[in-house]
């Protein structure tokens, strides 16, 4: 993770919110992206609701069996002669990749598009010990020349327009400068042609194993990952343990709610299903297999009453697509892996609340994404609920709460809050004080330095009216 | 004869009385009798949505004591219906006031749905003809779901015509505490709101709640454009008298 180079909050939030470019290139983008949604989901599916429900109930069963799932998952995929690892934390995954490189003296991997890789930190690691991993999905491979982070998990380098990527390419594979997407594709195809070309190994993400198969399930879009997994000698699979479901038709359930979901496709261009290396008679295929099931703080999240549910998450960037806030700021804003909405839940349960915590502002509690969920995660009340862990309230805390410095201010100003909202006459005498409504932004100004800021952009309402004489002047109304 | 608490909202109290007033008006054109609890404060959505669930729960407590007779409370925004009605039994979960808790959200409803679904009123429109866009209040649309009932209200209006706004499903920005701790992520947020409703063409933009308008609203002036924000329950009373707005 990047997280040393962190900016201050406030800072990275100025400096996204200017940059207008990048906020019109993500509005046009989520737009675009909403109404491919909505429009396949009133075409094409007669029961959407009801498929939610069923994805909820089967990924939920799943994780309430995991550890069953996780074993049965291994025991089939051996038998199918798939290598298992298993690594608990970020670093335990990178040194399994890292090792398996030693032991094959490869120095350099190609890989597809992986969340969970950025999450491990996987790059980075490898960098530091004089190894490569080079991006093959066209959105991480542009990141990636530009020396950036995926802003979005399914569409990493939505913020960036075809202009943009044009001087990218020109700049850094000394392409001529273009801006036609087809032109640019090629520009791409051919830098990664040269870069499989003597591939050795693989990298890939998983979107759902299959327990009872010992099978897992990559969809994908642009036909790089299924080089990745088939022309290389060994393919190395990153997998989360949430990943773990049942059966195939659970999976196929998934998978119905994943594209349409994120991109308003019906289904994705590729659906890769490995069961397996190369068998003896088979013309293709990796000669090796191995799937690395990692924890990184997982099992705490499903111990959690509340948190567990955003094991359910099927990665489809929804929630994200449909954030207000998200296309204002962008996903760099938030300053760790998993950005918008589901980054809000998750990040701090994986990386600690300490020092992601400041992101859970980034919410208006408006309740779109959890409306948009495909799998039913109630993501704006963990939001509060992860707001309430981070004040020092709520049962349970995620990791990293016994780190976290209280603003003791605030919580002051909450108590008085409560003392004159419990009190009419309290509440009426602070309304009697006050010459516009701002009395309510008064008793947070010790806390806040924003305030006066609110008033730069707004104006307020004015008091007129003694409310209480002229209700009791109406006749019909009983003031008690 | 019908009889209903008015929930009044701490905005109304504080400053959007007019808005509390023309209520009342609403609820007495149509015969109910209102009573009025002088006592009422907030629904506790400010400490709510920043996490202090223990204060919260103390004034939702204050709340269930003070309107403790078996009448509905009737209450003129979407957003402090839904805290009441919806979120209590979140906050109260796994607490043993629960059934208290229940029974008293069971009797909180949003104006505009006492008005259209409860009352099934009769409006004769008395004003001029006008154009008008509407505002969802995002916790009125997914958490009371008050808004189709207030939109029927207004196409009971015959000389008021109701132009959609685009990306009306999106968040204004206001958002509570959110517009305090990120105001400048919400001024983006009204900002691009107001760019939608200047491209209605419509001179009055209608909320059925108080802390959007003061967002939208109070964006609008200071950027000073000649687009009025009117709350529902003023707009209908003016219709109905035949008020100029
Ligand atoms: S939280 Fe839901 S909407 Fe967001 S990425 Fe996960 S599955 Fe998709």
């Amino acid at each position: 993770m990047s997280e040393q180079h962190k900016l201050p909050h406030e800072q990275i939030v100025k400096i996204k919110l200017n940059d207008e470019q990048m906020r019109e290139n993500l509005s046009n983008a989520m737009h675009t992206l909403q109404k491919n949604r909505l429009k396949l989901i009133d075409e094409k599916f007669n029961d959407w609701q009801g498929l939610r429900e069923r994805a909820k109930q089967a990924k939920n069963n799943a994780l309430m069996s995991l550890n069953e799932r996780l074993l049965e998952f291994e025991k089939n995929a051996t038998k199918n002669g798939i290598q298992v690892h298993w690594a608990s934390s970020d670093e335990d995954a990178c040194e399994i990749i890292y090792e398996l490189m030693r032991e094959k003296n490869i120095s350099k991997i190609l890989k597809g598009k992986s969340m969970a890789s950025e999450e491990i930190g996987l790059n980075h690691y490898l960098e530091n010990k004089g190894l490569k991993a080079v991006e093959t999905d066209l959105g991480e491979l542009i990141l990636q020349l530009n020396g950036e982070t995926p802003v979005h998990i399914v569409v990493p380098a939505i913020h960036k327009n075809r202009y943009e990527i044009g001087e990218i390419f020109k700049d850094k594979l000394g392409s001529e400068l273009e801006s036609e997407p087809e032109k640019l594709n090629a520009i791409a195809r051919k830098h990664l042609r040269d870069e499989f070309e003597g591939l050795k190994m693989g990298l890939s993400g998983v979107n759902f194993a299959m327990s009872e198969e010992g099978a897992f399930w990559l969809i994908e879009n642009e036909g790089n990952g299924r080089m990745c997994t088939t022309a290389s000698d060994i393919h190395v699979a990153l997998c989360g343990i949430e990943k773990v479901m049942q059966s195939f038709e659970d999976a196929a359930t998934m998978v119905h709610l994943l594209t349409p979901s994120a991109t308003g496709q019906f289904i994705p261009t590729y659906n890769n299903i490995i069961t397996g290396p190369r068998k003896n008679g088979d013309l293709d295929g990796p000669k090796e297999v191995h799937v690395i099931l990692f924890d990184h703080h997982r099992s705490d999240m499903l111990a959690h009453e509340d948190y567990y549910e955003a094991l359910r998450c099927i990665r489809c960037g929804a929630c994200m697509n449909f954030c207000p806030v998200y296309d204002k700021i962008g996903g760099h804003t938030y300053q760790t892996v998993y950005p918008g909405p589901i980054g809000e839940v998750i990040s701090p349960n994986i990386f600690g609340i300490d020092h992601t915590g400041d992101i859970l502002n980034f919410c208006s509690l408006c309740g779109r994404c959890s409306e948009v969920c495909p799998v039913k995660i109630p993501l704006a009340d963990l939001i509060r609920k992860l707001r309430s862990n981070k004040v020092g309230q709520g049962k349970n805390p995620p990791l990293g709460a016994n780190m976290l410095h209280h603003n003791a201010a605030e919580a002051f100003a909450f108590r008085n809050f409560e003392k004159i909202a419990t009190s009419g006459n309290l509440w009426r005498f602070s309304l009697s004080k006050a010459h516009y409504f701002n009395w309510f932004i008064q008793s947070f100004k010790n806390t806040l330095p924003v305030v006066k800021k609110w008033s730069q952009f707004k104006d307020l309402p004015q008091i007129k009216k003694n409310l209480y004489k002229e209700l009791e002047n109406i006749e019909g109304v009983s003031c008690e | 004869m019908k009889k209903v608490y008015l929930y009044a909202t701490c905005l109304g109290t504080a400053a959007m009385q007019e808005s509390v007033l023309n209520s009342v008006k609403l609820l007495r054109r149509e015969g109910v009798e209102v009573i009025f609890k002088k006592n009422q404060t907030c629904c506790s959505q400010p400490s709510f949505n920043s996490g202090y669930f223990k204060e919260s729960k103390n004034i939702a407590l204050y709340n269930i004591n003070l309107f403790e007779k078996d009448y509905p409370i009737v209450v003129p925004s979407g957003s402090c219906a839904g805290m009441m009605s919806h979120d209590y039994l979140e906050l109260f979960k796994d607490d043993n006031n629960f059934e208290r808790v229940k029974e008293f959200s069971s009797r909180v409803i949003e104006l505009s749905q006492y008005l259209d679904e409860v009352l099934n009123v009769n409006y004769e429109d008395k004003g001029e003809p006008i154009k008008v866009t509407w505002h969802s209040n995002c916790h009125a649309l997914r958490i009371q779901k008050s808004i189709q009932a207030s939109k029927n209200l207004i196409k009971r209006l015959k000389n008021v015509e109701l132009i959609d706004l685009e990306y009306e499903e999106e968040c204004c920005g206001f958002g509570g505490t959110f517009s305090v701790k990120e105001s400048e992520i919400s001024n983006a947020m009204a900002r691009e709101k107001i760019k939608n409703i200047q491209k209605t063409g419509a001179k009055y933009l209608i909320s059925g709640d108080g802390g959007c308008l003061m967002n939208i609203a109070g964006t609008m002036s200071k950027m000073g454009l000649d687009i009025k924000g009117v709350h529902l329950y003023d707009f209908l009373v003016k219709r109905l008298e035949g008020v100029k707005i």
